[in-house]
């Protein structure tokens, strides 16, 4: 493995995304001003936030904030865990989602390069995605307590913020895609265990990582790594030995001069090199994955032996209990299928949404007695991220991915509204079974409470319904057709939305706050004159969300129609 | 040089490739021959590195591809059935990148030699374009230009002339065929019968992953009695139309039509 071939690799990829030179006269042009409107943003971005810091610190006192910090190191240990944690559920699957689309790769993959040195690249990429967002908003954060810090060495924070980044995002994501590849490893094979495997691996991963964040927040000694600090306390060292806690007081001690010892230098070491072998251990395992076709799809025949396969007259009506016309059947149908025939995304998307949630529960969590009354609130808060996620990923990102096929389907003349109507449909039933949940959930803590159980069904349909369009509708404009082309893009990959710029901001705020506002109008109407009239404000939520639900199908519909109409999938 | 040896490919219980041997000299042209699914495609990928055989081996300019993949692949260009290209990359920078990629000096020199492939594929003018705006013949054109812009030994195409203009397919025809004077080693897959023909030196016809003929045309010739065209030959070998199944089937169409 060279160095060279690793770093003409990352440029040609990081090329693709940021591309900043211009292209000759059939490809669509973008101004130049568009093209670095992302680094421009992200320019702006840190500009306000050094200003800001530099502004407010001096009004509260450095002084005050610098014996507030350095009486309570810790504090940023949190959040550094944080860049982990996030790092790690966003990748758990993205090694194995990687070497099983490593066709797309084919043309690096014949490069006289190992393919070890080929994954690690995009092991790299993936880590440089995934830092991307504490960058932009971290990094400036610390260069304005730099500048206000009349500490000489208080700018060696920023470069120590930058490289202690990179090792907890690098933890993170190997950790998270070796995590992925031994679980494709043990299910390999055996195709009913894989469907359900993967679901649940998902599935276990983010609890995991929830029960793991919420114990290094209950506790300073976290109760999960005991047996760890105990062993480690014996042979003489201090405890809070999590990588976040070390990162933490070593660039908050250099920015307010708090002393921090020589150990807390060798365990971010230690950390810095675990986190390199991580990654060459994940790129390794990715080689032997692809080599071993574990990983291999199983759509392609494999059995010679003649299967006789009758053919049934086909009219699919996916959800029981209702007639569609045969475009929105269809389109159900499909949707559903397509998605449940990867357990890994399916196993995304319907757990995606528990990474929101985490913040909710926190306090109930930490603090049971205290939060009492507020208890199902904010269950019913927790499942809204639910009902707009389902909506974005079932009709937002799924018409993305869909890219070409939408263009077949409008040669055959298919009405593209109710396609898109489809789609949005079909996370429905998924969003009965999550808030039907959240029902058992609520009358476990809070029995009186089950009076509204059937309205907070209600309303999260009503709410899916709603966020479905503006998803599919944002899809439509802002969608990158050709996402599956990135791997950082690729279905059940979650580093980079296949929705981009505005439109998924659009696609992700406008739902949560109809969702939101609606829910709890009716919530609090119901508190304050009486249950029944929080039930006589659901049907006009109800009307609401589907003229919403209508007005952007319908859109939508159309903006896919122009793009069929004006440039290729 | 190509030499498999007892080359073997299975997913799962399937046998895509079965115990394949054949070897293939510098400045021979070798046409593997096969109906679809028969293996052509899977045996090029396993010589590249792309899969790795079951069983059985193969060596690349005397470079076992078990052992040293890397040493095999810099000897080698590749043209794929489907080029799979970077999308946002233009032609231009894909080139490039793979001439980088194999330690092609930077210079005037290596642009000149680049710039005449593109000019006698006809693809000059889009070489700024992303490849992502190219048309199919053109993608593959572009593809064709970045494997033999290092110069391989041995060249190993996959159906190359699919969804290329007349002009085009000439073009590259001759460009094999000078390479191959000058001793590169070529393997391809083909299913137009006259290319195979014209252009190999050797031919070997498989079917469900077996050899099921190998030699000159005047060898083919002999071993299927006496049949005069390819064509015939293949069909006697890998079996005809089913005459039978076609007539049921206008039948049953006429009757809607
Ligand atoms: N990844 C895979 N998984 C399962 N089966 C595969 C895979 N790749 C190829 N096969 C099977 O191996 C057999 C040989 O395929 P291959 O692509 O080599 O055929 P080919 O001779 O190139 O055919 P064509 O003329 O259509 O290009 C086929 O039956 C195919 O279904
Ligand atoms: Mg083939």
């Amino acid at each position: 493995m060279s160095l060279t071939d690793l770093l003409i690799l990352l440029r040609q990829d990081l090329n693709q995304t940021f591309r900043f030179v211009g292209t000759g006269r059939r490809s669509e042009q973008k101004s130049v001003f568009r093209r670095f409107l992302g680094p421009i943003i992200a320019i702006v971005v840190a500009v306000v936030i050094i200003l800001a810091v530099t502004w407010i610190v001096p009004l509260i006192g450095w002084n005050t904030i610098a014996a507030l910090i350095s009486q309570n190191l810790a504090i940023g240990s949190t959040l550094f865990n944080i860049i982990l944690l996030f790092s790690f559920i966003g990748s758990i699957m993205v090694s194995a989602t990687t070497v099983a689309n490593s066709q797309r790769m084919e043309y690096l993959m014949t490069m006289p390069i190992s393919l070890r040195t080929l994954f690690l690249e995009k092991t790299i990429i993936i880590i440089v995605y995934s830092s991307l967002l504490w960058l932009v908003i971290g990094t400036p954060l610390i260069i304005g307590f730099a500048i206000v810090s009349p500490l000489p060495l208080a700018f060696l924070a920023i470069i120590s913020y930058l490289v202690f980044m990179l090792v907890l995002v690098t933890i993170g994501v190997a950790f998270g895609g070796l995590l992925g590849l031994l679980f494709s490893r043990i299910v390999a094979g055996r195709r009913r265990l894989r469907q359900v495997g993967y679901f649940l691996m998902s599935t276990l991963a983010i609890l995991f990582s929830v029960i793991w964040y919420y114990f290094l927040y209950s506790s300073e000694d976290s109760a999960l790594f005991e047996w760890f600090f105990q062993l480690a306390e014996q042979i003489g060292l201090t405890s809070d030995l999590t990588p976040g806690y070390s990162v933490s007081v070593i660039i908050l001690g250099l920015l307010v001069g708090a002393d921090f010892g020589l150990i807390q230098i060798l365990v971010v070491g230690v950390y810095a090199l675990f986190a390199g072998g991580l990654a060459y251990l994940n790129a390794v395992v990715s080689e032997k994955a692809h080599y071993s076709g574990w990983l291999m799809s199983g759509s392609k025949r494999s059995s010679k032996e003649e299967i006789v396969i009758e053919h049934e007259p086909w009219d699919p009506q996916p959800i029981p209990g209702f007639t569609f016309n045969k475009t929105i059947s269809a389109s159900i149908w499909y949707n559903i299928t397509n998605v449940r025939r990867e357990s890994r995304v399916f196993a995304r998307y319907l757990m995606g949404p528990l990474q929101f949630v985490i913040f909710f529960f926190i306090p109930v969590l930490t603090n049971p007695e205290g939060m009492g009354f507020f208890t199902p609130f904010l269950i019913i808060a927790a499942l809204i991220p639910f009902s707009t996620s389902y909506g974005l990923y079932f009709a937002g990102y799924e018409t993305v991915y869909e890219g070409r096929n939408l263009l077949n389907l409008q040669l055959a003349a298919t009405n593209m509204e109710d396609y898109v109507r489809g789609k949005i449909y079909s996370a429905v039933p998924f969003t009965i079974a999550a808030s039907s949940l959240v029902g058992v959930l609520i009358l476990l803590v809070y029995v009186s409470f089950w009076f509204y159980i059937p309205l907070i069904i209600g309303a999260a349909v009503f709410t899916n319904l709603a966020s479905g369009a503006v998803a599919a509708n944002a899809a439509a404009i802002g969608g990158d057709f050709k996402a599956q082309r990135m791997v950082t893009r690729q279905r059940g990959s979650s580093v980079q939305m296949p929705i981009r710029g505005w439109s998924i901001l659009r696609a992700q705020l406008l739902p949560n706050v109809i969702g939101y506002l609606g829910t709890f109008s009716m919530i609090i109407l119901g508190l304050s004159l009486g249950a029944p009239f929080a039930y006589l404000a659901l049907p006009i939520y109800g009307v609401l969300c589907w003229q919403i639900m209508r007005h952007y199908s319908r859109s939508a519909g159309l903006a896919l129609a122009r793009i069929e109409a004006s440039e290729y999938l | 040089m190509i030499e498999a040896q007892e080359l073997t490919k299975k997913f799962n219980e399937f046998t895509a490739v079965d115990h394949l041997s054949f070897t293939v000299s510098p400045g021979e042209t070798y046409a593997l021959l096969g109906p679809n699914g028969s293996g052509k495609s899977t045996t090029m990928r396993m010589l590249l590195g792309l899969l790795r055989p079951t069983e059985g081996t193969a060596r690349i300019s005397g470079h076992d591809i078990r052992k040293d993949i890397v040493a095999a692949k810099r000897v080698m260009g590749y043209v794929p059935e489907e080029p799979v290209l970077p999308e946002r990359l233009t032609g231009w920078e894909y080139v490039n990148y793979v001439a980088d990629m194999w330690r092609i000096e930077r210079g005037a020199e290596r642009e000149e030699e680049i710039d005449e492939l593109l000019t006698l594929l006809d693809i000059r003018d889009a070489s700024d374009d992303l490849i992502e705006t190219y048309s199919k013949g053109m993608a593959r054109k572009i593809g064709l230009i970045a494997a033999l812009v290092h110069r391989p030994k041995v060249l190993i195409l996959d159906e190359f002339q699919a969804g290329i203009d007349p002009r085009g397919a000439a073009t590259i025809k001759e460009v094999l065929n000078g390479l191959s004077s000058r001793g590169a080693t070529v393997l391809m897959s083909t299913h137009i019968l006259e290319i195979a023909e014209q252009m190999a030196d050797r031919i070997g016809i498989i079917q469900e992953g077996r050899m099921v003929a190998e030699g000159t045309m005047d060898q083919l010739r002999q071993k299927a009695k006496g049949q005069a065209s390819l064509e015939e030959i293949f069909l006697d070998l890998t079996g005809g139309p089913d005459m039978q199944m076609i007539a049921q089937y206008l039948g049953d169409a006429g009757d809607e039509g």
